[in-house]
């Protein structure tokens, strides 16, 4: 993993100090709540519902086991003893008292953690693969470039004050875990014919009201001219977006305003004249960056393991966790864990402090220290040896971590809605718990296989609903909830967005719709059809059918 | 009926207006009636005069509940009570006959039940 140096930790240090005598100036009335707002903006400390709410970047999703610890700790002592993790490798405290945020500040620098650009019209926490450095699929780590782009990005003086927020998001795998193409810059690395790496550059893509699969505006990008071509990528942004207007200022709408390809042209004339030799990165800066994430230390194993092998064959619980929650990894003899935040009754992305501390010991004692969050809101142990997945199953399962639903149908994504959030119109957390419970049956959710479910609170779509197979967009009907549901979007490598199935339903209704959903699939579906698959070849009108028909 | 509600600056908690002072419980509210708009407004103006007491001062429309009064509005419920999915976690925490005729109260007559959102510059 990547270690701070003196300046990343002087930085974070001097970085709390700042906005510890902004609170005292903003308490003491020398700052207006007006000029007060963005300060505390910048660092990630929002006024919700209840009371503040800070966002802790989780850079590129990727915890050491202090770093979780110092999460667990927060939330106990300044929080309710719950963490949130979102769908952008965050963390959100939901109960922060404004006077405690610079101790806060203070407690995560000490880990090198902090909630710097995790708001604000800057560019945010890079998403990246939470399976980085443990899956064969990917031709590089991409944590590397994710670390270049965190180092470049930081306090950049020029991208400070973009029209609108900037995400951005790498992946290195072909299957994409990152949502990389609802991004504003998706990079997606290839291997070139000549063996050379590059990026697939991907921009304009992205949720909210006007939500866009983005358009590729460059094959393949040479990785050692990634900052001066994402300079050159800001830049016209930055000149052309559309400050004038908050629902028209992300850089989606200037994409599909000038249209790609006259988009990627002005990029192009504008990265000609950025000289390279400054923006791009030292070979011997990306080498040190490089080193930092190669030394994880594996053992030499044999590919198969009898302790693994005989728990599979005895226990059908853990058997169960394996088919669902354990991926292959790239080195014999260990495994990628996936570790469900989606229990039932459990609040979609939500740990305890407790389990927080739980998960931090087993990434030491199990995991080569290494854990991951996804932007699906579950965390992953990257480095298990096969040996140790039935003690590290049994501790799961001891404090209700060791749910079987990766990828199924109760592993739903949903944003805190109405419960927490000052922007939302309705509950997203309520539907998630209805819809699980529905299929708490685990036989059944394994026979219905991968189906994701992604429920927003309000159309900022925090929750992604439009990339979802059903997605579920709460909305306010004349001061009630209601929820419109779309089917057939997708946030990974075959992104799409979805299409609304037809009037929105009350809350009371969602669960039996998904379930009527979900019987219309299985009545129609081929084999080795997902639920995406069986809509796009079947298209909307039989789930249409389904719901609405009974209606009346 | 209405009342006026905002977020104390030092912690963010909800208060409510009450005489002169910013209370915890919308039980403890003051309550302003029909006739009483002059008496709302100078409220909600002296409430807007005390930054580094509160933000986001503004008067809600509150409906009869079980012998109590509700915000009429669901965000505003909700921030009466504190979050659905956690019941112990916030005001609703300590319970009783507010909390509860708060909890059964239904329906809503605007998106956000703050008084001239839209109507008012």
């Amino acid at each position: 993993m990547y270690q701070y140096d003196v300046i990343d930790k002087e930085f974070l240090v001097d970085r709390s100090n700042e906005f510890r005598g902004q609170v005292v100036r903003r308490l003491a009335g020398e700052l207006t709540e007006d000029q007060f707002k963005p300060l505390r903006l910048m660092n990630g400390l929002y006024l919700q519902l209840h009371a503040y709410m800070l966002r802790v970047a989780i850079p590129y999703g990727s915890l050491n086991p202090a770093q979780a610890r110092r999460l667990a700790e927060i939330a106990r002592d300044y929080d309710k003893g719950y963490g949130h993790f979102t769908t952008r490798q965050n963390i959100q405290f939901n109960w922060i008292k404004l006077k405690d945020a610079p101790d806060i500040l203070d407690k995560l620098a000490e880990v090198d953690l902090h909630a710097i650009q995790t708001s604000g019209n800057c560019i945010r926490n890079t998403t990246s693969d939470p399976y980085a450095g443990a899956t064969s699929e990917e031709v590089d780590d991409p944590r590397v470039w994710s670390e270049v782009i965190r180092q470049w990005s930081t306090l950049h003086p020029e991208f400070s004050f973009l029209p609108r927020k900037f995400k951005i998001a790498i992946t290195a795998s072909a299957k994409d875990r990152t949502a990389a193409k609802v991004h504003d810059i998706g990079l997606l690395m290839r291997q070139g014919r000549d063996g050379a790496l590059g990026f697939e550059v991907i921009v304009g893509g992205g949720q909210g009201r006007t939500p866009y699969v983005g358009p590729t505006i460059k094959q393949f990008l040479p990785t050692d001219r990634l900052l001066s071509y994402l300079e050159a990528v800001l830049r016209v942004y930055n000149r052309h977006g559309r400050r004038d207007n908050i629902y028209k200022a992300r850089i989606k709408i200037l994409v599909a305003a000038l249209g790609a390809e006259e988009f990627a042209k002005q990029v192009e004339e504008e990265w000609e004249k950025i000289d390279a030799a400054r923006a791009d990165l030292p070979v011997a800066e990306l080498n040190r960056i490089r080193n930092a994430f190669a030394k994880t230390p594996f053992e030499t194993l044999p590919a198969r393991s009898e302790a693994f092998e005989i728990a599979k064959a005895n226990e059908p619980a853990f058997a169960r966790f394996v088919r669902n929650n354990v991926r292959a990894h790239k080195q014999p003899g260990y495994a990628i864990v996936e570790i469900s935040l989606k229990a039932q009754e459990q609040t979609p992305g939500d740990a305890s402090g407790d389990q927080l501390d739980v998960v931090a010991d087993l990434a030491e004692r199990y995991g080569l220290n290494d854990l991951r969050v996804t932007h699906a809101q579950n965390l992953v142990l990257p480095h298990v040896k096969l040996d140790d997945l039935p003690t590290v199953f049994a501790a799961l399962q001891a404090h209700g971590l060791a749910t079987p639903n990766i990828d199924l149908i109760s592993d739903i994504i949903a944003c805190p809605g109405l419960d927490y959030c000052a922007l939302a119109n309705a509950r997203a957390i309520p539907i998630a718990q209805d819809i699980a419970r529905q299929f708490a049956d685990l036989d059944r959710a394994e026979q219905v296989g991968e189906l994701k479910i992604k429920i927003s609170g309000c159309i900022n779509a925090c929750g992604h609903h439009h990339v979802a197979h059903i997605g579920i967009l709460g909305v306010d009907k004349k001061g009630e909830e209601f929820y419109q549901l779309s089917l057939g979007g997708s946030g990974a490598e075959d992104a799409s967005i979805g299409k609304i199935l037809g009037p929105a339903l009350s809350a009371d209704r969602v669960a039996t719709a998904v379930d009527q959903l979900v019987g219309a699939y299985l009545n129609v579906r081929a084999d080795g059809e997902r639920f995406l698959d069986t809509y796009r070849r079947v298209g909307l009108e039989p789930f249409k059918e389904a719901v609405y028909a009974q209606a009346d | 009926m209405k009342a006026i509600v905002a977020n104390r600056l030092l912690d963010g908690d909800v208060v409510f207006w009450s005489s002169g002072q910013w209370v915890e419980s919308l039980g403890d509210a003051q309550l302003f009636g029909e006739g009483s708009e002059a008496e709302l407004d100078a409220a909600v103006n002296t409430g807007k005069g005390q930054p580094t007491v509160v933000v986001d001062v503004y008067p809600i429309d509150l409906a009869p509940s079980e012998g109590h009064w509700a915000p009429v509005s669901y965000r505003e419920r909700i921030r009466a009570l504190g979050p659905t999915n956690e019941p112990t976690h916030g005001k609703q925490a300590e319970g009783g006959d507010v909390i509860d005729a708060l909890r059964h109260a239904v329906g809503a007559a605007r998106s956000t039940g703050r008084v001239d959102l839209i109507r008012r510059k």
